[in-house]
């Protein structure tokens, strides 16, 4: 027997998914256990090895390796929760983080933020000036050395910095992607002086071009890297006391794994990774169920993250924000699109119905909660049409108040529209779906493709209530809900899937066509680096893919697209053929003839990711078949629900999800009652209960009945 | 000043009467649109629907326009911007991008409407472009747009339009701005509504013309691409929209997008005392050569829900630094959509609807055919804008509702300055054009109950960036010496203007010196103006260093940090000017930071040992200015207080006396807020204006017109460190610090660093006596 775990470790729960190579999977909760969130990771597994009747020492034994995905230094960065830092930086140059090319003004704002310039702030700067000290060295764009590196100087700087206290220092100096020589040699005389302060190197964290995202990435990496350093110290050191022999892994935002003692050295690759665990797992679940375009929604209580696979492969960005800092963290791209099931409703001055981007958050939460919450959420809408059930959430667990609910919404939105109660709730609903198609859209469409191409997967608590009315929006025409065993943990399930990715790249900018021999250079440095990598693991893999690409750009412009190349020698045809497919892909972005090869291409960054397969993954195990389609067995009524589609009130049967089998069929409209969420199958569309317990919903026609 | 070109009047946009135009189009352009019954009859439901499906087209259009320019003007500066109108081309829906630009792109529509619809005809598949300041779309040659009328089912249903500075557009001068020039034919070619695209083609002979003029033909071809595309997605996009839930529906939607914008603002603008609030303002310099100073002056008269601009008294064209009647209307919209309009969507058509500008024709913010009006953005519209927002900014913080509305002027323009020469770091050397854009990091004005933002930007691009330095040096034989930001460049008051920075370049990979033309103003006098007493921030300076031998100095491990360090004789640079800068020199940048807020001796002391902890403010200003001595990084409270005292003093013994008047005092507990200083009392039965701090009266409507203040008028540097050279560089007229301050406590009530002729706006008591809000 070997197991492979996956843990998420989230702001509240901590979820824990675990699979054995027999086809079993479990999923287990328990609180997180914040400051030292591996208590709860080592509740979490006492959980699951509860659920198998066996000893957690005995089933660490057998565990292959753990991975592991944690909110906790994103937390900690959003809420400025670290320690102080030091920042040593180029002569003439400290207040390139401070300045923030101005952008840090804006960056990561909503639209209702950006058109408020009065309401912007500056103050989310990065660390205290007197923490920011330059030294007195230059290099130039070719790497040459301008003016070396005065070590007097220098060590006078890191003395002050050490005086102040500061156990970590960051350091970032222009052009060190070129030449690493300077920033290489501070570190050795930070280390002179005391070696067991940490630092990070720019040209390690990211060696990117354009110092004001490389500046704030490299230091956001090391106001977390000591903390991470320690806390998976303290879980590892926990999980092998307790029998633990494979491997710890983290997760990082590209949606692969990297070794835990690995980790803290880059420490900005790993903040992402709880956002990016649904897409892992929507990845891994489209594999089984042989869909390759699938756009993953994961809709929480105050978040809507949505994440794109194609053709079996997730969609990738390169860069993210961070407190309105650019960070260059290769990432899987998730978009948050706004709010959940709890964003207020609300009127603006116009007398217009709006719905969110505020959230009520967890506390008060809607109003239906009956925690002091008093102004209308998506949640209390759906209370109100019938949608969730009035005996709570959660089997009756979680108690909703439609008294509460109804008082909401009749006095912030109907009577002042002069609606009854139903109808502005059914006005909130239909608002909610439509504008989430919107940003759906968008988000699709940006990337240069077409929702209709797409499957569409609604996981997390408020997600499946929506999924099939704002799917609709889109025009896509297949959605899954995935229910299955791992249904309330399928991020931690995601991140049981994954396997070992890392990425390494380096600026080398240059016009268009490029001399061949210094990429293959490039990327065979990246390669080396790559494979020492993925060897330091310590790890065993089943196969290990290369992935080449560079970020190119039409002469001047501000973003560039990611263009794969092919492995192996590189020559002119090679490079012509990066250029012809960058072309290609700005053309499939922005439309035919968009492009204007004239104008000169550049190529800004090369990029390698190194993916080791592990030996196994889960695959999700399959349900029982039903002796018919005919899924009345598992219908506990039925109640008056309004799906605000202009039917009003229907009599809905209500489905257990607990009694429904592979191959049962609801025809729409039907309630599903999971004891972790609710899923509504719309009139004219057909729920089918797939082979691994996923609801599929499509229109009626499509069924397969 | 040249003579007015008859025949040049025709390409003279304005605002239209919407239904006039409407009737006056022929019979081939049938227009689609909808009835006000139709407009009530949408429910709450739809309309915010089909509201949110606009705004993701219209940010679609954005992002790809973006994303496909290839000026760093566009990609690093933001400026650029797009918009959806209705059928005539008022605006519906606007990007946040440049926002001066929103009060010229619909003068462009109607005047296609009106010129080109009978011949050649507007047709479902053109797209037209234009870079005709007077026909509107943009507020010079450089910004040039390309737009498109969207057809449904034969009728003309809506316009969508992008917009975006250009590099180069030819004429004599590098990045077609000549800061000699007489009038326009020096600068780019004024280029009214062309059809660049006819059935959904590009037409190469109107593209090859068009590109034909540039200095970076390519650029320039690859933004035209960027706009077609930006345009073309806008329209897949408005129809499938259209698709969905009807034409009328849609344009349902539009229309009371627009009116719903409307009514908000006139609603806020009904809750705000009516009035009238002035404000002058000026540019150093016209052109190269000049050393006078232009004047522009505004009268916001505010009654019911409506405003009047009025600029009569606006000095006359002159030189390049003029605008059109679009660059006129721009500045005010910048000024009133993030000041009035934050917290009501910009549905730009409606709010333009509640203002109304006066103006004389030829004058520098209304300029004629053909004034050279290459600055018309960063110059006169700009000022435009800075003066709007100081009159709303005077009218808003009398009301503790608004207050969060108000805010010091901001970087009053952005000092360019464009480098060209000869890159030879490669194998060839190839010819290089650069505008610098550092100078976009200017500083925020305070407000009053905050700093002004540092380095926060430009206020009327809120999205605006700037590049990195390694970007600037990948691209441009440049090595930056330094880029930081400037203690004591923010304005001082009780709350603090935004710190601006300044930046040094060194030739690196050249030979050849480079050309390098200069472009900008507020040396001599402020264009940051403070609010309530709070001082202008920094005048901004150019500086040439030659003969600073700078490749023998990094080679010799120097890296200077000062322009004391960089050394080498040091000339001042002029507001216009054309030069060059070659290997070894060094040239220095420091652009305008924001004004302050209050009387900075009022400012909370810890407040003013954070920002010199955190460089924003030097030791020396801390004492000299806001009277604050620190002690080993604290404040010294005792001999703060003395200080504090000393400098109300100094104010005292240096000012000329107020005048004679009444020596009474009023009951501060009974009196309305005026601004941080003043209030409005009653004494003797009848309203009067006094001093928040001390009660006493400074103004009776029955005895006397003016504020009875002390006067201090003295030389500008008196203002404190923020004013970094002497006027007497760059202008003829004599500047002045001028401060009044309230002759009970010493409160200064206004500070100005101004012509000594400036007309005293702060005096007038009509300003502030005025009627009481309405009810409601």
């Amino acid at each position: 027997m070997a197991y492979v775990i996956g843990v998420d470790v989230g702001g509240t729960f901590t979820d824990a998914v675990l699979d054995d190579d027999a086809g079993t999977i479990i999923a287990a909760k328990a609180p997180s256990t914040p400051p030292d969130y591996s208590r709860g990771v080592l509740d979490v597994l006492g959980v699951l090895a509860e659920q198998l009747g066996r000893p957690l020492e005995d089933v660490l034994t057998d565990t292959h390796h753990i991975a592991h995905g944690t909110t906790s230094s994103l937390n900690a960065l959003v809420m400025g929760n670290v320690p102080p830092v030091g920042f040593l930086t180029t002569r003439g140059h400290r207040d390139s983080i401070y300045i923030m090319n101005v952008e840090g003004r804006y960056l990561g704002s909503s639209p209702h933020e950006l058109q408020h310039v009065l309401g912007q702030t500056k103050s989310h700067g990065l660390l205290p000036k007197r923490h920011a000290l330059e030294v007195t060295e230059r290099i130039d764009r070719d790497g040459e050395v301008v003016v070396p590196l005065d070590e007097d100087q220098a060590r006078a700087a890191i003395r002050a910095l050490l005086d102040d206290g500061l156990r970590a220092i960051a350091v970032s100096l222009l052009w060190s992607f070129r030449n690493p020589a300077h920033e290489r040699r501070l570190r050795e005389l930070v280390h002179e002086m005391d070696p067991e302060v940490f630092v990070s190197l720019s040209s390690e964290v990211s060696p990117r071009i354009r110092e004001y995202a490389r500046n704030a990435t490299t230091i956001m990496s090391t106001q977390i890297g000591p903390g991470l350093r320690d806390y998976l110290g303290t879980l590892e050191d926990g999980l092998r006391e307790r029998g633990l022999r494979g491997p710890l892994l983290v997760m990082q935002s590209n949606g692969g794994a990297v070794a835990a003692r690995q980790a803290p050295a880059t420490a900005i690759s790993t903040v992402g990774s709880v956002l990016t665990g649904g897409v892992v797992g929507s990845v891994a679940l489209g594999q089984q169920l042989g869909h390759r375009n699938v756009i993953s929604t994961d809709v929480g209580g105050t978040t809507f993250l949505v994440g794109l696979v194609v053709d079996g492969e997730p969609v990738r960005a390169t860069t993210t924000v961070i407190n309105h800092h650019p960070v260059n963290v290769p990432t899987l791209e998730v978009h948050a699109i706004g709010s959940g099931g709890g964003a207020i409703a609300w009127l603006d001055a116009g007398g217009n119905l709006q719905v969110g981007p505020h959230s009520a958050q967890a506390v008060p939460g809607p109003a239906c909660y009956d925690q002091g919450g008093t102004e209308p959420t998506n949640t209390d809408a759906n209370l109100v049409l019938g949608i969730l059930p009035e005996r709570g959430l959660l089997g009756g667990r979680k108690p909703l108040s439609l008294e509460r609910a109804r008082e909401a919404i009749r006095t912030r939105i109907a009577e002042p529209l002069g609606l009854s109660v139903e109808d502005a709730a059914a006005a909130i609903h239909a608002v909610q779906n439509a504008q989430t198609g919107d940003l759906l859209r968008k988000t699709v469409v940006e990337a240069g493709h077409d929702p209709r191409d797409f499957v569409l997967y609604a996981f997390g608590g408020a997600g499946p209530a929506h999924c099939a009315a704002y799917a609709a929006e889109v025009g896509v025409a297949e959605v899954v809900v995935p229910l299955g065993p791992v249904a309330s943990a399928f991020s931690a399930y995601g991140l049981a899937s994954s396997d070992i990715v890392v990425a390494a790249e380096l600026s080398d900018p240059a016009a268009m066509p490029l001399d061949p021999v210094r990429v293959e250079k490039a990327f065979a440095d990246l390669e080396t680096q790559v494979r020492e990598a993925l060897d330091r693991q310590g790890v065993r893999y089943t196969a290990v893919s290369l992935d080449r690409e560079i970020d190119m750009r039409f002469t001047m412009q501000l973003a560039e697209l990611a263009v794969p190349v092919p492995g192996g020698p590189v020559d002119d045809a090679v490079v012509a053929q990066a250029g012809r497919a960058f072309e290609r892909r700005y053309a499939e972005l922005y439309g035919e003839g968009s492009g204007f090869a004239a104008a000169g291409i550049q190529a800004i960054t090369f990029r390698v990711r190194g993916t080791g397969v592990l030996p196994f993954s889960p695959r999700l195990p399959e349900l029982a078949r039903a002796g018919s389609a005919d899924p009345s067995a598992a219908r506990t009524g039925s109640r008056p629900v309004d799906l605000a589609d202009g039917a009003g009130p229907v009599d809905t049967p209500v489905y257990d999800y607990r009694a429904l089998r592979a191959g049962h069929v609801l025809e729409g409209p039907a309630i599903v009652e999971v004891p972790t969420t609710t899923v509504v199958v719309p009139a004219g569309r057909t729920g089918t209960v797939d082979r691994l317990g996923n609801l599929s919903i499509t229109p009626r026609q499509e069924s397969s009945r | 000043m040249t003579m007015p070109i008859p025949g040049s009047e025709r390409f003279s946009s304005r605002p239209v009467d919407p239904d006039e135009l409407a009737a006056s189009l022929p019979a081939s352009l049938p227009l689609h649109t909808v009835s006000q019954e139709q407009i009530d009859a949408l429910d709450p439901l739809t309309y915010e629907v089909v509201r949110h499906r606009l705004w993701s087209v219209t940010d679609e259009m954005g992002e790809a326009l973006k994303r496909m320019s290839g000026s760093p003007i566009v990609t690093d500066a933001n400026d650029f911007d797009f918009a959806i109108g209705d059928e005539l081309g008022q605006e519906v829906q606007v990007g946040l991008y440049n926002t001066m630009l929103v009060g010229a792109v619909d003068l462009a529509v109607y005047w296609t409407l009106r010129h080109r619809a009978a011949n050649p005809g507007i047709a479902e598949g053109d797209m037209f472009l234009c870079n005709d300041p007077w026909v509107g779309g943009g507020l010079h040659q450089n910004d040039v747009i390309v737009y498109q009328p969207v057809f449904h089912d034969g009728q003309l249903f809506a316009w969508t339009s992008a917009i975006a500075h250009e590099p180069d557009l030819g004429g004599v001068g590098l990045g077609s701005f000549s800061p000699s020039a007489t009038d326009v034919f020096s600068e780019a070619l004024p280029t009214p509504p062309v059809k660049v695209v006819r059935g959904f083609q590009l037409q190469d002979d109107v593209a090859d013309l068009w590109v034909r003029r540039s200095r970076v033909p390519m650029l320039v071809g690859l933004d035209l691409r960027a706009k077609i595309g930006a345009n073309s997605i806008g329209r897949q996009r408005l129809l499938s929209v259209i698709e969905q839930y009807g034409a009328d529906t849609v344009k349902a939607v539009m229309k009371r997008m627009m009116a719903d914008a409307e009514q908000r603002l006139r609603d806020k603008l009904r809750r705000l005392p009516d009035g009238t609030w002035r404000a002058s303002g000026y540019q150093d310099q016209s052109h190269a050569g000049d050393r006078s100073l232009h004047r522009i002056t505004v009268a916001m008269t505010k009654r019911d829900d409506h405003l009047t601009f009025d600029f009569t008294g606006t000095g006359p064209q002159s030189g390049v630094v003029n605008c059109t009647y679009a660059g006129m209307r721009g500045g005010v919209v910048s000024a009133v959509l993030p000041l009035l309009a934050g917290d009501i969507p910009w549905a730009a058509g409606g709010l333009m609807r509640c203002f109304d500008l006066v103006s004389e024709e030829g004058t520098l913010n209304n300029a004629t055919f053909p004034a050279a009006v290459s600055r018309g953005p960063i110059g006169p519209a700009w000022l435009t804008g800075s003066l709007v927002a100081e009159c709303l900014s005077q009218m808003l913080d009398r009301s503790v509702d608004h207050e969060r509305s108000v805010q010091a002027t901001c970087c009053g323009t952005w000092d360019t300055a464009v480098l060209a020469g000869l890159d030879e770091r490669g194998s060839q050397p190839v010819p290089f054009l650069n505008l610098l854009m550092e100078p976009m990091a200017g500083g925020y004005g305070a407000r009053p109950g905050a700093d002004g933002m540092d380095t926060g930007g430009l206020f009327c691009i809120p999205m605006g960036r700037i590049p990195d330095t390694e970007m600037t040096e990948f691209l441009y034989p440049l090595l930056t010496l330094w880029r930081r930001e400037e203690p004591d460049s923010g304005g001082p008051g009780r709350h603090r203007g935004g710190v601006s920075a300044s930046m040094a370049v060194t030739p690196y990979g050249t030979s050849v010196p480079m050309g390098l033309v200069l472009a900008s103003a507020g040396k001599s006098v402020a264009q940051n103006n403070g609010l309530a007493g709070g001082l202008p921030g920094n005048t901004g300076v150019e500086v040439l260093a030659r003969g600073a031998g700078m490749a023998e100095r990094l080679a010799a491990g120097e890296l200077p940090t000062t322009l004391a360090e960089v050394g080498g004789q040091q000339e001042f640079g002029a507001c216009y000017a054309e030069s060059h800068l070659a290997p070894g020199e060094v040239f220095y940048m420091h652009w305008q930071g924001g004004g302050g807020y209050g009387d900075p001796l009022l400012r909370d002391p810890e407040a003013v040992a954070r920002d010199v902890r955190e460089y924003k403010v030097t030791e020396h200003g801390a004492q000299e200015v806001y009277g604050v001595v620190l002690s080993g990084g604290r404040v010294d409270q005792e001999a703060t207080r003395a200080r504090r005292e000393e400098l109300r003093a100094g104010r005292r013994h240096r000012a000329a006396p107020a005048g004679p008047g009444p020596q009474a005092t009023v009951d501060l507990a009974g009196a309305r807020r005026l601004d941080d200083n003043l209030v409005e009392a009653r004494h003797d039965g009848a309203p009067v204006v006094g001093c928040a701090h001390c009660g006493q009266v400074l103004g009776d409507a029955r005895a006397e017109g003016r504020l009875r203040l002390a006067r201090f008028d003295g030389p500008s540097s008196a203002a404190g460190p923020q004013v970094t050279s002497d006027p007497a560089l760059y202008v003829d007229d004599e500047v002045v610090f001028r401060q009044f301050c309230c002759p009970g406590c010493w409160t200064a009530v206004w500070s100005g660093v101004v012509p000594a002729d400036h007309e005293d706006h702060a005096l007038d008591l009509a300003r502030l006596l005025t009627a009481a809000p309405s009810a409601g």
